[in-house]
């Protein structure tokens, strides 16, 4: 099964290159071919992409969270697979680009860094731990798409100030369109991170003897929740629209790769079993 | 084939020289009259505002293609017509440049879908006057779906190639449900009515006009299912618009940065869209510096139908590859006619041997004898060209083989002399065959 892991390990990012291809080949030049297929591909690489997992999983007898590359793995997987339900929920099909390319950076990392021999600690066995770690990666999975529809409302608005009718203009959906884009993957990826939250507080303190609430990442959470729950609060409660939203989003997508990459890196936090 | 082809267009005539040619449905109907009188068989007769075209078939094969242009200008008689305004086509090349015209490619603007409606209705008025034959159907369809194919599988005909078609594009490029929007059209000319009528085809929920003359506004508002408001007071409701095509013939502006500043404020930051398609604008430019106001005027307007000018010119070669294949598959079908008058040419060459042999035995034998004789000679030819008949009528059905049958046919041909034998009005007696 080992070598069946291997192999799978190496093929699911050229699927990831090649679907990204796909994608960007339609994008520049509008393939009729392409425009059907492409999802296809896509289809085909996370039905693989999952059959990796699975089998990781019965073949290491835990989820593959346990280390940074196992999830990036899982990143890459729920980052492509959101945009792909998104997709087949809008039927808008030019904007997979931008999102499959984040599915290939974690994909190539994880494939090129990830190790089959190493102890995990018995704490990362446990289910709770889990569903924490699936809602979080979940819940990050929706605000980088929300990152992604943002950072493309900005660029369509920017062109249509500017009167540049180029390929942005003529492949994106509306700008309304993006915008609901970028706010329903950022609900849906702040309900994700609200529970990953509730698990972490639940359970946290009792599978971690060094567990305190003044944690740097678990402050850095409760931070980046606040911002983006006062964002939510706030464009219901003032009826915002538009660029004001997408900038709020962008800034706690911003915000959260800081606190994930000080987190991970500077801070002496008990999260840092990676 | 024996076709014709006469075109008259924006690339061989000026405007007034096309405006002079234009024929109506009774002009239409009229000459088609005075074509069946002037030795043409079949045909159609298209005119639209950018070109007139006839494509004839001459009763007999000797004939003048100018007899065509001539029987045109002696309906409509312009002054100062020169020869060279019209192109002349004949046989496959007229084919082709019907193809051409259906696919929207000759069109003065490329990919314009109306040509295709108009060669549809050309037709029908022809097979109304029994102007039509087997023949020119099959070639009409075929440019039909020429059309049809050039529209499906190539981008000829997308993208906004007016100004007025290009505001609505980008409107779509900013709001996704224009059933909720509401939109205010200030004028009510020309282009202020193309523009409200592409609004209300793409489902704009509210048209609100506005115009100096409120009977013209009232008139515009009943073709778009809209409302009007008294142009003394529209700046008063600006804000209820999320879309605001202004297209007056104003000499300066109608409203300010101020006033836009202000509406914005009343909407709340919701996105406002205007289209200044007025020269001289109606808008002070400078409101497109405003957060959520997206303000394009006619040339930024221009970039747009420009840039898919470009874009359905540069798909023309595609829609040549179309026009190709439906000229090989209706010459495919075409050249396959060619065995019915052959084989009908070879049976009468037969016959007329046997006649004649027998009439100069008919007085030297018994009259009983010269029945057998007569029944023998015409069972015997009869063995004798069963193959061959049988032979190429298959090959004709099949569709198929056309070198085949173009050989066949001319081996035949050539042996017997048929040619010789059949060389007067030998395409009027095929015409007639078909």
């Amino acid at each position: 099964m080992i070598s069946t892991l291997t192999s799978l390990n190496l093929i699911i990012p050229f699927l990831y290159l090649i679907t990204f291809s796909a994608y960007l080949i339609d994008f520049f030049y509008e393939n009729r071919i392409l425009i059907n297929s492409k999802r296809i591909f896509l289809f085909i690489t996370l039905f693989i992409h999952i059959f990796y997992l699975l089998l990781r999983t019965i073949e290491f007898d835990h989820p593959p969270i346990t280390n940074k590359f196992e999830i990036f793995s899982v990143l890459a997987f729920s980052v492509s697979f959101s945009y792909f339900i998104l997709e087949l929920l809008t039927d808008i099909r030019r904007t997979g680009t931008f999102i499959i390319f984040f599915s290939l950076l974690f994909q190539a990392a994880s494939s090129l860094f990830i190790v089959n021999d190493y102890v995990v600690p018995e704490v990362l066995r446990n289910r709770l731990l889990g569903l924490h770690v699936i809602s979080a990666l979940l819940g990050y999975s929706g605000i980088t798409i929300s990152a992604v529809y943002g950072l493309l409302f900005l660029l369509l608005y920017k062109n249509l100030k500017a009167n540049r009718f180029g390929l942005l203009f003529n492949r994106m959906p509306s700008l309304e369109t993006l915008e609901k884009l970028s706010f329903n993957s950022l609900m849906i990826g702040f309900v994700l991170l609200t529970i990953a939250i509730i698990i972490g507080i639940i359970w946290l303190p009792t599978a971690f003897p060094d567990f305190r609430y003044s944690d740097p990442k678990l402050i850095g959470t409760i931070i980046i929740w606040i911002v983006y729950g006062a964002g939510i609060a706030s464009k219901f409660a003032a009826n915002l629209y538009g660029r004001k939203v997408i900038l709020f989003s962008l800034f706690g997508f911003v915000l959260t790769m800081l606190s994930l990459i000080l987190t991970s890196t500077l801070a002496n936090t008990f999260h840092s079993f990676y | 084939m024996n076709l014709i082809g006469i075109s008259i267009n924006h690339k061989t005539a000026p405007i007034e020289i096309r405006e002079a040619l234009h024929l109506n449905r009774d002009e239409i109907i009229q000459l088609i009259g005075k074509l069946k009188e002037d030795t043409f068989s079949e045909g159609v007769v298209i005119s639209t505002c950018n070109r007139t075209e006839i494509f004839v078939f001459p009763k007999y094969y000797s004939l003048n293609i100018d007899t065509a242009v001539n029987t045109l200008l002696n309906l409509k008689p312009v002054a100062g017509i020169k020869k060279e305004y019209f192109n002349k086509f004949f046989s496959c090349g007229a084919v082709k440049h019907l193809f051409t015209v259906s696919s929207g490619i000759d069109s003065l603007i490329v990919g314009d879908s109306q040509i295709l409606g108009q060669v549809k209705e050309a037709f029908e008025i022809s097979e109304d006057l029994n102007f039509t034959g087997t023949i020119s159907k099959r070639i009409f369809d075929h440019s039909v779906k020429v059309g049809k194919r050039a529209i499906k599988e190539t981008a000829i005909g997308e993208g906004a190639v007016t100004v007025s078609y290009a505001a609505v594009q980008v409107v779509e490029k900013i709001f996704a449900n224009l059933e909720k929007k509401s939109a205010l059209v200030i004028g009510a000319g020309e282009t202020a009515e193309l523009a409200a009528i592409h609004l209300h085809d793409k489902g704009v929920g509210k048209i609100t006009i506005t115009n100096r003359t409120q009977s013209k506004a009232e008139s515009l508002a009943e073709k778009v299912n809209g409302a009007v408001i008294p142009f003394t007071h529209f700046k008063e409701y600006i804000h209820n618009f999320d879309i605001i095509i202004s297209a007056t013939s104003a000499n300066e502006t109608i409203l300010g940065f101020e006033d836009i500043r202000n509406e914005m404020k009343k909407r709340k930051g919701n996105p406002l869209v205007i289209m200044d398609i007025a020269v001289p604008r109606d808008f002070d430019p400078e409101v497109k510096k405003l957060d959520n106001v997206f303000y394009h005027d006619m040339d930024s307007l221009k970039i747009i139908v420009d840039q898919n000018i470009q874009k359905r010119k540069s798909e023309i070669p595609k829609v040549e590859e179309i026009i190709l294949e439906e000229l090989v598959n209706f010459f495919s079908w075409y050249n396959t006619l060619e065995v019915v008058p052959t084989i009908k040419s070879i049976r009468e060459f037969f016959d007329e041997i046997r006649n004649d042999e027998l009439e100069k035995i008919k007085h030297k034998i018994k009259d009983e004898d010269f029945s057998k004789i007569e029944d023998m000679t015409r069972r015997m030819i009869g063995r004798l060209l069963h193959n061959p008949t049988v032979k190429l009528r298959e090959l004709a059905e099949s569709g198929n083989n056309i070198q085949d049958i173009t050989t066949n046919t001319i081996i035949l041909k050539e042996l017997f002399g048929l040619d010789k034998e059949r060389n007067n009005g030998s395409d009027k007696d095929m015409n007639d065959e078909k």
